[in-house]
């Protein structure tokens, strides 16, 4: 039996239990919308991620106090290891062409006139931090030019705009106030990520560090010095960067920060790519655990198909007698019934796969993330939605096909 | 008749049944056919009567290949049938067997011309051509107008006549019709039956089970089965099948 006739006779099947068919093929929907739609999520997010690691970063080299082996991210329970002294070994270290201190001030708002912006921390930062970061008005903050450093948004909180030369106000936390000159603006809504290129939105400000007050008894020379949780090395040369992060973990051996880091914790020094992976890595196995239980809806909808394929191998046993009789081989019944429930599975993948594509894009949409399509993944769902037809008309197939012709044209 | 007579009947006949028996196992030992021997010569047309359990079934159900015989041998134009496999069963029922059903059988789902082309699809012929066949044989029937109607849109007998047609599409060497007009008014019964002499005028062979005498007697001669076994072999002289010489008659058991 050729296999066009199997899907003219399967396809009129399907149409002639309309109802049915939608309902079997619900499960299989649903499984594949899932799927996709979770898919598409880990692949957006994971690029929005990623996306905040720019090229700019490729000779950086950041630091940071983690738990020791897999267990955290970047920056995750980042403890203030890093004094000024490990800075200034840093800075002689071969191939350094800039170690930047990132801390955080704790605030509890930024004032300028009548207006008052409630923020939680202003970070405190060394000059090269904007190295390569345009700036709307101004410029960065240094020696000669002490102030305060703000984003587009940050200045479009005030009326009429901050500017620079402005004065704003930062209260502390602790209930004291400072008065500091507005000496930049920067040209964007996001703020600087010390990966290099843009971190997330909102409102951000930036100070020297000579604002920063959080101290620590250097444990190498016995003098209280600033401490830092985070610190951002920049390469003198991007190719070369493979080189610099080993010296560079070389000299942290000896640092205070090796000193102070609590127990179960270790300082390390990563390029952007080491934290790319393990992002990704995370984000990689965030997406597998969901899609994993998206799966288990395929696995339903597997069921559901085998079990409508068995009561319609049930409700047709007359014309399975009748096929039989007029030349079907087991193999001509068989093929029929396994290409119906294949039509179901590809029915449940075709119609699965744009709802999913829509899933994600609401979930993204929801989320603020980037939409991005992961079109293998698409290819895939419609081959499982196949396979799972396949798989789930197996049985019911195989049924049909050993059905007695005689038994079966006495079947009422 | 010697046994060299013999094998050029076996070869020639439509079928030919030797010393075949059929028992099932139902709690206890059914002998459905016992040691049955028969030949339907081309061109034949033969009736089968006898009580309900005679055994009238399973003969059928042996010749047109949807059941084994536990011994014996049956020949179905000229080929061995029971030691066939599946598979192979399934292409003589295909091509050498043309049932037709009391209750009609047809696909309910499919046209007429689809249901008259159902056994070609099993062949691998082509849709065009298929079809255009199935479309001739609906017009032979007298049905050329209904060849779009399902069968529920037609009457019993236009639907018997959809399921004669069907059985001749892959032009078998053997007709079985199991009371044809069982579920058919006498009045309509009796145009089926006037189709099935059409047909074998055609040369066709047909085996037709009936328990109406009056349906029998359409037939060159009526096997009377009992028990299982033939009873005995009426000779109804309509006419003889062309071709065949007047003393190739076939003995019963």
């Amino acid at each position: 039996m050729e296999l066009g006739e199997s899907l003219r006779m399967s396809v009129r099947t399907i149409r002639g239990h309309k109802l049915r068919s939608v309902l079997t093929t619900l499960g299989i929907v649903i499984g594949i919308a899932a799927v996709i739609t979770f898919v598409t999520l880990g692949v957006s997010l994971k690029a929005d991620i990623l996306g905040e690691f720019g090229d700019s970063g490729a000779n950086r080299i950041f630091l940071v106090a983690s738990p020791s082996g897999d267990g955290g991210g970047p920056g995750f329970g980042a403890q203030s290891v890093f004094t000024e002294r490990d800075l200034d070994r840093l800075r002689a270290v071969e191939g350094v062409r800039a170690v930047i201190p990132v801390g955080s001030i704790p605030v509890s708002a930024v004032d300028h006139g009548d207006r008052s912006v409630a923020t939680a921390d202003v970070t405190a930062t060394s000059p090269a931090l904007f190295d390569g970061t345009e700036f709307a008005a101004g410029g960065p903050f240094n020696e000669s030019r002490p102030g305060i450093v703000v984003n587009r948004d940050a200045a479009s909180q005030f009326p009429g705009n901050l500017s620079v030369g402005e004065e704003v106000t930062v209260a502390y936390r602790n209930g004291t106030s400072v008065n500091v000159t507005v000496v930049g603006v920067l040209a964007t809504d996001a703020s600087v990520s010390p990966f290099g290129g843009f971190g997330s939105g909102g409102p951000a400000f930036y100070l020297p560090t000579s604002y920063y007050d959080q101290v620590v008894e250097s444990p190498s020379t016995g003098e209280t010095q600033r401490v830092y949780p985070q610190v951002t090395v920049i390469a003198e040369n991007p190719g070369e960067i493979g080189g610099v992060q080993e010296r560079v973990q070389r000299s942290l051996a000896a640092s205070d920060a090796a000193q102070l880091v609590p127990d179960g914790y270790e300082v390390t020094a990563r390029t952007n790519e080491d934290i790319v992976e393990r992002i990704g890595n995370v984000v990689d196995r965030l997406t597998q655990f969901v899609t994993g239980i998206a799966v288990i809806s395929l696995l339903v909808g597997a069921i559901g198909i085998a079990n409508i394929m068995l009561v319609s191998v049930r409700e047709r046993t007359r014309e399975i007698g009748i096929m039989k009789a007029v030349g079907a081989t087991n193999r001509d019944v068989l093929q029929l019934f396994l290409v119906e429930a294949t039509l179901l599975g590809l029915l449940g993948a075709l119609v699965g796969t744009p709802l999913g594509i829509l899933g994600g894009w609401i979930v993204t949409q929801y989320a603020d993330l980037p939409l991005v399509l992961a079109y293998e993944w698409f290819a895939l769902a419609i081959a499982v939605g196949v396979l799972v037809g396949i798989f789930a008309g197996l049985y019911p197939a195989w049924s049909a096909a050993k059905v007695d012709p005689i038994e079966a044209l006495r079947y009422e | 008749m010697d046994g060299t007579a013999g094998e050029r009947a076996a070869s020639t006949a439509a079928v030919q049944l030797s010393d075949v028996s059929r028992t099932y196992q139902r709690g206890q030992p059914v002998h459905a056919l016992v040691d049955v021997s028969l030949t339907l010569p081309h061109g034949s047309y033969t009736a089968v009567m006898g009580p309900s359990g005679s055994g009238k079934s399973t003969l059928l159900n042996c010749i047109g290949c949807l059941d084994t015989p536990d011994s014996g041998t049956v020949h179905v134009d000229g080929r061995e049938v029971t030691g066939l496999s599946d598979r192979d069963r399934a292409r003589v029922r295909g091509e050498e067997i043309g049932f037709v059903f009391q209750t009609f059988n047809l696909m309910p789902r499919l046209t007429a011309e689809e249901n008259v082309a159902l056994p070609l699809v099993f062949q691998g012929v082509d849709r065009d051509v298929r079809l255009d066949r199935a479309r001739d044989l609906l017009d032979s029937v007298g049905l050329a107008d209904r060849t779009d109607h399902r069968p529920s849109e037609l009457s019993g007998g236009q639907r018997q006549r959809v399921a004669i047609a069907r059985a001749l599409a892959t032009d078998p060497a053997l007709l079985l019709a199991d009371e044809p007009t069982g579920n058919i008014d006498t009045e309509t019964g009796a145009t089926i039956m006037d189709l099935f002499d059409d047909l074998r005028d055609e040369g066709h062979s047909i085996l037709l089970v009936t328990h109406e005498r009056t349906i029998a007697e359409h037939a060159d001669r009526i096997v009377h089965l009992l028990d299982g076994g033939v009873e005995r072999i009426e000779e109804l002289g309509n006419r003889q099948p062309e071709g065949t010489p007047t003393d190739d008659r076939t003995e019963g058991s």
